[in-house]
């Protein structure tokens, strides 16, 4: 209360003239911005969901079906094997992911006794492939994954396993997109767990000691339940990230053979820019919208839970 | 865990003929430097020109991301004008909207405004990033309010508090946005992919795939040398920036 009344005069010293000048800079400001997403944000998601409305393909303005687009769907048996295709990728990816990332982080984190500079180095060698394009990294692998000279089946081969066809038949090609996604996003998560490990009292760690708890039931009973929003909120990560997962798929197979690594976003990409089928191609964008909605909403409940946890 | 890029940079270095034999060559037997010569040189694929193209594309919309977000983020952190709240909020909002959702209408604007193929289909939708006005409004929050009101008294106007004393606190945050943005437009695939189809107009992940189509099948070591071409800028600027880079990306996941 006697804060308000303290600050009442305070205020009134402003003019008014003041007060507008504030707000016309403030609206200045942020024109720019809003500008752009209006034009490029808002406009661009209700177009989208008119566009998933007619039949539309560049040529002709869109002519509207209602929702005949969506109805199409339920029958689309490419859909369905893309949306399957599209939950494995996700699921193994990310967990996969979540999984690496946490053991090389609790190893590292054990090791915190090494120079600092080797550390670093390690943490350097995890981050990096982050930063380079998937595209290059992708490149990379394709060679890799090569049936009869890729690095993979020759050291395959010397612990006298059959060489795989990993990009080229059904049964290996997500997996192989699988294993680079995991290569290339594994140091994120790890550096995220890091951090998430270093914040945790000590003081629970000697307690547990004390009462003669082996390194398996500190693990279990005090490391994953305290770390367990920085888990959660790592896992919302990957998982919007390997819903919209494109590039390598687009460089290692194609999304072949058949439909067998295709993802919705491939699905959605080559709907849109190769059949040129905008209508179909937009009602398919707004399910994917849907999904990473709710994703993100969840993603954003659970970084306020965060947050407010430290 | 850095073994492909141990490959790539070795595999770069050899004879086309020798590249990509069984066993695996770790160490090249004859250092080809050449293969980066020809690669750069080469008339059927422009690689100075994707180069070029790529760091005018990424340069322009990190120049333009870092004045519109700081603007936008100093207004919403330190300025006060009505309905500021729920315009912040509506704009977090596209935070979460997936770039193909929106991509289809951005086509048919720029086809409206002829600039499919052209670089500014690849810059002008963005100009500007939610990401970055909330990095920036945040990191403006922390600054105390009695330095604004402080100049205000000074008879400064708000433009000048913002260039003149915001703006220089700010510039660790605006380098972790310059960085985050700047690596994302340099190894941004799927816009290219989408606009641009003349070879003149190629950025590097485009052009480099195309390098691919030309000696894919014959000579692997020039493609690797490409690759390591375009992977080099990320490592230096990784290599001097290393701290920040990773502050900035884990900061920016925490907020999305």
């Amino acid at each position: 209360m006697s804060i308000t009344v303290q600050a009442e005069p305070k205020k009134q010293h402003r003019s008014l003239s003041d007060k507008k000048l504030e707000a016309i800079t403030g609206y200045l400001f942020i024109l720019p911005t809003v500008l752009g997403f209006v034009v490029f944000t808002l406009g661009p998601i209700i177009a989208t969901f008119y566009f998933s409305l007619t039949k539309y393909n560049m040529l002709k303005p869109p002519q509207y079906i209602g929702i005949e687009n969506y109805v199409d769907m339920l029958a689309d048996l490419r859909l369905l094997e893309v949306s399957r295709n599209t939950m494995v990728f996700s699921v193994s990816a990310v967990s996969l992911t979540i999984v690496f990332g946490l053991l090389m982080a609790v190893a590292l984190n054990q090791n915190l006794l090494l120079p600092s500079f080797i550390q670093n180095i390690f943490r350097s060698v995890y981050f990096f492939p982050i930063l380079v394009a998937m595209i290059y990294v992708a490149m990379i692998w394709q060679f890799w994954f090569h049936k009869d000279l890729g690095v993979i089946n020759y050291y395959l081969g010397l612990l006298h396993i059959e060489p795989i066809r990993w990009l080229g038949s059904s049964q290996w090609a997500l997996v192989s997109i699988i294993i680079v996604y995991v290569w290339k996003n594994v140091g994120f998560s790890m550096l995220i767990f890091l951090t998430g490990l270093q914040n945790i009292n000590k003081d629970y760690y000697e307690a547990a000691e004390l009462d003669g708890a082996g390194s398996l039931q500190k693990f279990f009973g005090i490391t994953l339940p305290l770390l367990s929003p920085t888990l959660l909120f790592t896992m919302i990560i990957n998982s919007i990230n390997a819903f919209q997962e494109f590039d390598s798929m687009i460089v290692l197979t194609g999304g072949g053979p058949g439909d067998a690594s295709r993802s919705l976003v491939l699905y959605i990409y080559e709907k849109a820019f190769r059949s040129f089928d905008m209508g179909y191609a937009s009602a398919l964008a707004m399910v994917l919208f849907l999904v990473i909605m709710i994703l993100t909403l969840v993603q954003l409940k659970l970084s306020q839970k965060w947050v407010h946890y430290e | 865990m850095f073994a492909p890029f141990v490959w790539m940079f070795s595999t770069s270095l050899q004879p086309g003929s020798e590249a990509f034999k069984v066993p695996p060559k770790w160490i090249p037997t004859e250092w080809m430097f050449s293969n980066y010569h020809t690669v750069i040189f080469e008339k059927e694929v422009p690689f100075i020109l994707f180069g070029w193209n790529s760091l005018k594309v990424a340069g322009l919309v990190t120049i333009g991301q870092l004045i519109t977000c700081s603007l936008a983020g100093f207004a919403f952190a330190r300025l006060r004008f009505p309905g500021k709240n729920w315009i912040f909020v509506v704009l977090l909002s596209g935070l979460m909207v997936p770039v193909q959702v929106m991509i289809i209408p951005i086509y048919v604007i720029m086809r409206t405004l002829g600039l499919i193929d052209t670089h500014w289909a690849l810059i002008l939708p963005w100009i500007t990033n939610i990401f970055g006005v909330f990095l920036l409004r945040q990191f403006f929050l922390t600054l105390p309010k009695d330095l604004i009101d402080a100049a205000r008294i000074d008879g400064a106007n708000y433009w000048q508090i913002y260039a003149k004393i915001a703006l220089p606190l700010a510039k660790p945050s605006l380098a972790a946005l310059a960085v985050v943005t700047f690596t994302n437009t340099w190894n941004n695939y799927f816009l290219p992919l989408v606009f641009i189809s003349s070879k003149e107009n190629m950025t590097l992940p485009l052009g480099i795939r195309s390098l691919f189509n030309v000696y894919g099948g014959g000579n692997i070591a020039l493609v690797m040398a490409g690759v390591s071409v375009a992977v080099l800028p990320v490592l230096i600027i990784f290599l001097l920036a290393q701290k920040r880079i990773i502050e900035g990306m884990l900061r920016g996941s925490i907020k999305g």
